[in-house]
């Protein structure tokens, strides 16, 4: 539990200490993975299927052998039967037997140097036989649909997904009795949303390095988001025992749910394997948008429902998502959007159903926020459209509506801190009047709050105290950027009550860290540093333990003095650790070490509450909250939007470093911002039209606005120092405000995102036609 | 055999010799043959600017220069900077302001934002968040970026 | 595989192109150098054009200005020469792309890439530029309007350069270059180049087609009417229905459509100085 040890805290947690590795960064000197080299190493280039359906019929290797340079070539050929897949295991390491998006590694090559791999990888020859494509959900559940997972029905699944045909999953989620409920209504609105396909643009692509030792066993580097997952996924996509297989991750640049599961880390140890050799394999910018994952595109249909007073009585979602090729993390896409569909809302019926279906399109996947900024993008405005035709001021509207303190989620979560009204309050207090529209240009201001979980899955801590009083840190959860590491060892170091300088935290190792599934769903702050917390108490116990017969007290008469002490309360009798470790390593007791590892066990669905099939969690997290306000200017001749100034607070529990939730507020606004006003991957017939930075275009520093951003701390009982997760909160309701706002500039509702200048010049002709 | 040829750098003052191919970038020789990665490969395209490097004093993208090309000019890159004021200004302001996160787009941004503040001191925030629209950060918002080189900036002794 | 040469003069240069077909000539290597990382060209070499004395920088005699074609879009924005009816051109080279990119990128090299989108194109189209062109034969002038023929495709025969453009000298008028881009840097949706000289209109609209669009008969028909609103929008309307633009990632073509008579209208109004 929190602070359930009476330690005030102060000398580590609540400071903006800069970044552990921040230095490495600023003088270029961090490793990345593409900087890593190896003895001997061989160099890799992937060959991607020019179909997006189609059977692979036999291979050629003989000309791509023989040129110049070339060590080894992999295909389907030589990788086993093993799939992987988060939820529905339909994924093997390089297509077999069949491809199924264009542009689907199909063989991989290693040479000795890239230049020759490049040059070789297009003399490898593969003959297809082209089946016909499936391009959009609709066209995959159409009656005599080609199918693309002929095994569909033999794959293992992790939950019941209702998977058939090209149907991957299917999701339904119920309370109360919402086809009564709109007899209760004095206000219905019903409306239609769709959002385009957003790609990561991480800016470091993705890459891996693979190596094999005398003993035959691997070890891998890759840019990743969890060492654990690419260890499981690799072994299982190889036939590999785990323990065969040691991943490490080198620094990593970026990952916002595109390096959470495999992208060619599979294909890379294939590689090394066949060549005997280290193979380092790196993405261009084009294999990167093409190949890895992208945010999904989601058709959500809506209808919300309130009485006469603006007080919400139903809330009814469906959305259909495009899978693409692999299901990847999608039926967690699906079904936590669903969860999310009905907002931080008191809505006593509710439903959301939603289906998921292979196309024959690269894979969607994890995307901060998982399918909550889509369905907030729709539900915001339907709140805003209700409080506009009702005459009541959106502000207000949340107000009457908002999850209080001990309400639950819908289907069934306990939520314990809820500061959501506190960042409505707050956004409301820092914005002052909207400045006036000028010429040209007209202002709007947009409303939207939102939540999202913090938690899931398994994670662990070992704590170790080295002879000298100094502390490691093992979590195994892969600093992507954010700042996990330096937040890691700030709670370590507030709960021992030493400076962060004294804490070194260790690079994660599946060799040597405990379990952490992964650093995405907002989850390491709250679940990693929960065990770090009480690995770090464990090694108080332990330290008092010592102490206590070290000076003869009672054990309940110690407490620990800051900078490393434990000491007699009330007198000046204390002991260094390093005195206390000493005698644990060499006199009694054994080294001081401290581990705690935990899975988030609160049920996600409560039976009394709502019915739940193919729920694919069934265990979520606690929940943030947050709230934002832009201020966003419409050009009236040429309908482009961008966004002047933006208020977000987030309520993350209690800042564990003030500084780096900033971050997340601003770069989640910005990256959000991206969304919703230009960023789309657009699809040529079945094949990705914009995979370059020249032709998808993310926010400049030129077009980013002044960003407010606002720190709420409503500490969760259950969080190390009361903290919760901050990097999805910081997304989420972006898109939402700037339609909010949007939609004061231009009558009706933003039914699509991106909010092109093409879409609004639109909006904005049909009112001046209108009038 | 690829067609590789001695070309002849001048490399933070150094003078250096490599034996690469004769269509390498600037960029490819910086990190493949001289062990110089602060420039990173973000796109190779010219657009993200993790590669951006100087050249006779000036800011460039070093994937989209011709190292055969480079002979009788001065390329400096981040590493070229350690004991530099301005640079260390910069780099101090950015690691206490936030402005790092993963880091990728960092030597960029120290090497356009340094050109910046030795033309123009005086800059203004929007000024800054201008000249730095050509290094494109993923993370920060950039907000946090152009607090670090407005700190800098006002430290200048003028 | 690419070797780089550094030829000292034009005269070399243009013969080694000559003799070698698959050579390229390298300017800012902006265009070009990305095409190459993107493996969209193979060229037996790049044939440098930065250590020819003449091609770097603005000069001005009786004749006009004369822009080398080596001359980088940061000096060409920051030109002291290019003011009145001539400060679109400045304007429009300090559009492009961004800080960096404009330390590296020549305005020889663009015009001769010739990328529809290109942000000089529509100026250049407005402010009645010549284009010289170095060949085997030497050196030769068209006009602006006989080099851009079509969709990528200029008066450049193989081996040819772009050594300079060639301007009249600039007049007390006003002039202003308007883009709309997704975001700052990006190629633009839709351009418009406007000069106002007394009575007389010019406009230019690029990135709607495979060239610049302008007309003279609708610029005759404006003159003299350039207070009236719906002369202006008469003129406006006439140009988008010249126009061919094209659907792709930064706008659809009826996007396009809709932008030019409105962006047309605009830039009249802003440099009239009405709203």
């Amino acid at each position: 539990m929190s602070n359930d040890m009476n330690i005030p805290d102060g000398i580590a947690v609540g400071l903006s200490t800069p970044k552990l590795e921040n230095r490495e960064k600023v003088t270029g000197r961090a490793e990345y993975i593409d900087d890593m080299s190896r003895p001997g190493m061989l160099y890799a280039a992937i060959l991607g299927s020019p179909y997006p359906h189609a059977r692979i019929l036999s291979y050629d290797v003989s000309a791509a052998l023989a040129a110049p340079g070339v060590v080894g070539v992999v295909t389907g050929e030589d990788v086993p039967d093993g799939r992987m897949g988060a939820f529905i295991k339909d994924e093997h390491a390089l297509a077999k037997d069949k491809v199924r998006y264009v542009g689907e590694p199909v063989a991989a090559i290693a040479a000795e140097t890239l230049a020759e791999a490049r040059a070789a990888v297009n003399l490898i020859e593969v003959e297809y036989e082209e089946l016909p494509a499936v391009l959009s959900p609709e066209e995959g559940l159409a009656k005599n649909a080609p199918i693309l997972h002929e095994e569909l029905e033999s794959y293992i699944k992790v939950f019941d997904a209702g998977s058939t045909g090209n149907l991957c999953s299917r999701t339904e989620l119920s309370e109360g009795d919402v086809d009564k409920a709109w007899a209760d209504c004095a206000i219905v609105v019903e409306d239609e949303f769709v959002t385009e396909p957003q790609a990561h643009v991480s800016i470091e692509p993705c890459g891996a390095l693979a190596e094999i030792d005398a003993q035959g066993r691997v070890t891998l580097w890759s840019a990743n988001q969890s060492v654990f997952r690419v260890q499981a996924n690799v072994c299982e996509s190889l036939a590999l025992p785990m323990s065969r297989l040691r991943s490490l991750t080198p620094r990593v640049g970026a990952g916002f749910g595109n390096k959470m599961e495999p992208h060619i880390q599979p294909l890379t140890v294939a590689l090394a394997i066949k060549t005997g050799r280290p193979v380092k394999c790196i993405l261009t910018r084009e294999e990167d948008f093409e190949i890895v994952r992208a945010r999904h595109p989601f058709k959500i249909r809506m209808k919300t429902g309130a009485d006469a007073n603006g007080k919400l009585i139903a809330r009814e979602c469906e959305v259909l998502l495009d899978c693409g090729a692999f299901a990847d993390d999608s039926p967690g896409v699906l079904g936590y959007a669903l969860l999310m569909s009905g907002g931080p809302y008191r809505i006593p019926n509710q439903r959301a159903t939603g289906k998921l279906v292979y196309t024959n399109k690269l894979r969607f996947g994890a995307y901060r926020g998982f399918g909550n900024p889509q369905v907030t993008f729709a539900g915001e405005q339907q709140i805003d459209e209700i409080a506009r035709r009702l005459g009541i001021e959106p502000i207000e509207m949340r107000r009457r509506n908002l999850l209080k303190q001990g309400d639950g989620w819908f289907v069934g979560p306990k939520i314990a801190s809820n500061g959501l009204e506190r960042c409505l309050d707050a956004v409301a207090a820092a914005s002052g009047n909207p400045k006036a529209s000028q010429d040209r240009i007209k202002r709007g201001r947009g409303l939207a709050i939102t939540a999202h979980i913090s938690g899931l899955l398994g994670t662990g801590a070992i704590v170790r105290m080295l002879e000298d009083g100094t502390i490691s840190l093992n979590t195994g959860a892969t600093d992507i950027g954010q700042g996990s590491d330096t937040v890691l060892a700030q709670i370590c170091a507030e709960t021992l009550k030493v400076p962060v300088d004294m804490v070194s935290v260790a690079s994660p190792d599946t060799d040597g860290s405990p379990y952490n599934w992964g650093t995405t769903a907002s989850r390491v702050t709250y679940t990693t540093g929960r065990a770090v917390a009480g690995a770090a108490r464990e090694v108080v116990n332990q330290l008092f333990q010592h102490a206590a017969e070290m000076l003869e007290v009672p054990i309940e008469d110690l407490e620990l003095r800051e900078g490393g002490r434990v000491a007699l309360r009330g007198s000046n009798e204390d002991l260094p650790f390093a005195a206390i470790s000493g005698r644990a390593h060499w006199a009694k007791g054994g080294p001081i070490v401290g581990s705690h590892t935990l899975v988030f066990d609160e049920p996600t669905h409560d039976p009394k509450r709502a019915i739940a099939l193919g729920l694919p969690f069934p265990q979520i997290g606690v929940f943030s909250f947050g709230a934002t306000l832009v201020d966003v200017e419409v050009d009236q001749v040429t309908g482009q939007t961008r966004v002047a100034e933006a208020w977000s607070a987030i309520d993350v529990g209690r800042a564990i470093n003030p500084r780096l939730v900033d971050v997340q507020t601003e770069g989640g606004f910005v990256q959000g911002m991206g969304f919703a006003l230009y960023e789309a991957m657009v699809w040529d017939g079945a094949r990705l039209a914009n995979p370059s930075l020249l032709d998808y275009k993310i926010p400049t520093s030129a077009d980013s606005p002044h960003i407010h951003s606002i720190i709420i701390e409503d500490p969760e009982p259950t969080g190390p120092f009361g903290a919760k997760g901050a990097g999805e909160i910081s997304l989420n309701a972006i898109p939402a405000a700037i339609a909010n706002a949007v939609n004061t500039v231009c009558p009706g509702l933003s039914h699509a995102l991106p909010l092109t200048g093409e879409r609004v010049l639109e909006r904005i002709e049909e009112s001046d036609n209108a009038a | 055999m690829s067609d590789k040829q001695v070309i002849s750098l001048s490399i933070n003052g150094v003078a250096r010799e490599v034996f690469a191919p004769s269509d390498s970038t600037l960029l490819d020789v910086l990190r493949d043959d001289l062990g110089l990665h602060a420039a990173k490969r973000g796109c190779n395209q010219g657009v993200c600017g993790a590669c951006t490097v100087m050249v006779d004093g000036v800011p460039m993208r070093s994937c989209l220069t011709m190292a055969g090309a480079c002979e009788d000019h001065e390329v400096k890159t981040l590493e070229g900077y350690i004991q530099d004021p301005l640079m260390n200004s910069l780099q101090e302001a950015m690691i206490a302001s936030g402005g790092v996160q993963c880091g990728f787009c960092t030597s960029g941004v120290l090497i356009t934002a340094r050109n910046l503040i030795e033309e123009k001191p005086d800059a203004a925030a929007e000024e800054i968040r201008t000249a730095l629209s050509g290094n494109l950060c993923r993370c920060t918002g950039y907000v946090r970026i152009v607090e670090a080189i407005a700190k800098a900036a006002k430290e200048v002794v003028v | 595989m690419s070797f780089v040469v550094l030829p000292k003069n034009i005269e070399d240069a243009v013969r080694f192109l000559a003799d070698n077909p698959e050579a390229r000539p390298l300017s800012g290597g902006a265009s070009l150098v990305a095409m190459k990382n993107a493996g969209l060209i193979e060229a037996s070499h790049f044939v440098s054009l930065a250590r020819i004395e003449g091609l770097n920088g603005i000069s001005v005699d009786e004749g006009g200005l004369r822009i080398g074609g080596m001359t980088r879009h940061r000096d060409i924005a920051a030109s002291a020469h290019l003011t009145g009816d001539l400060a679109m051109i400045a304007q429009a080279a300090g559009q492009i792309a961004n800080r960096v990119v404009r330390n590296m990128g020549t305005i020889g090299g663009a015009v001769g890439n010739a990328d529809p989108a290109a942000d000089y194109l529509p100026v250049l189209t407005c402010a009645d530029a010549d284009v010289e062109i170095y060949g085997a034969d030497g050196p030769r002038r068209v006009s602006i309007e006989d080099y851009l023929i079509d969709w990528y495709e200029t008066a450049l025969e193989p081996g040819e350069i772009v050594t300079a453009i060639h301007l009249p000298h600039p007049k007390e008028a006003r002039s202003n270059y308007h883009k709309l881009a997704r975001t700052p840097g990006d190629y633009a949706t839709a351009s418009v180049a406007c000069a106002i000289d007394g009575a007389r209109v010019r406009v230019a609209v690029g990135a709607c087609g495979p060239k610049p669009i302008r007309s003279a008969e609708a610029e005759a028909a404006l003159e003299g009417q350039i207070a009236d609103p719906a002369a202006i929008r008469i003129f406006a309307d006439s140009l988008a229905a010249l126009a061919d633009p094209i659907d792709d990632v930064r706008g659809s073509s009826d996007y396009r459509l809709r932008l030019i008579p409105r962006m047309v209208t605009a830039a009249i109004n802003e440099l009239r100085g009405a709203h």
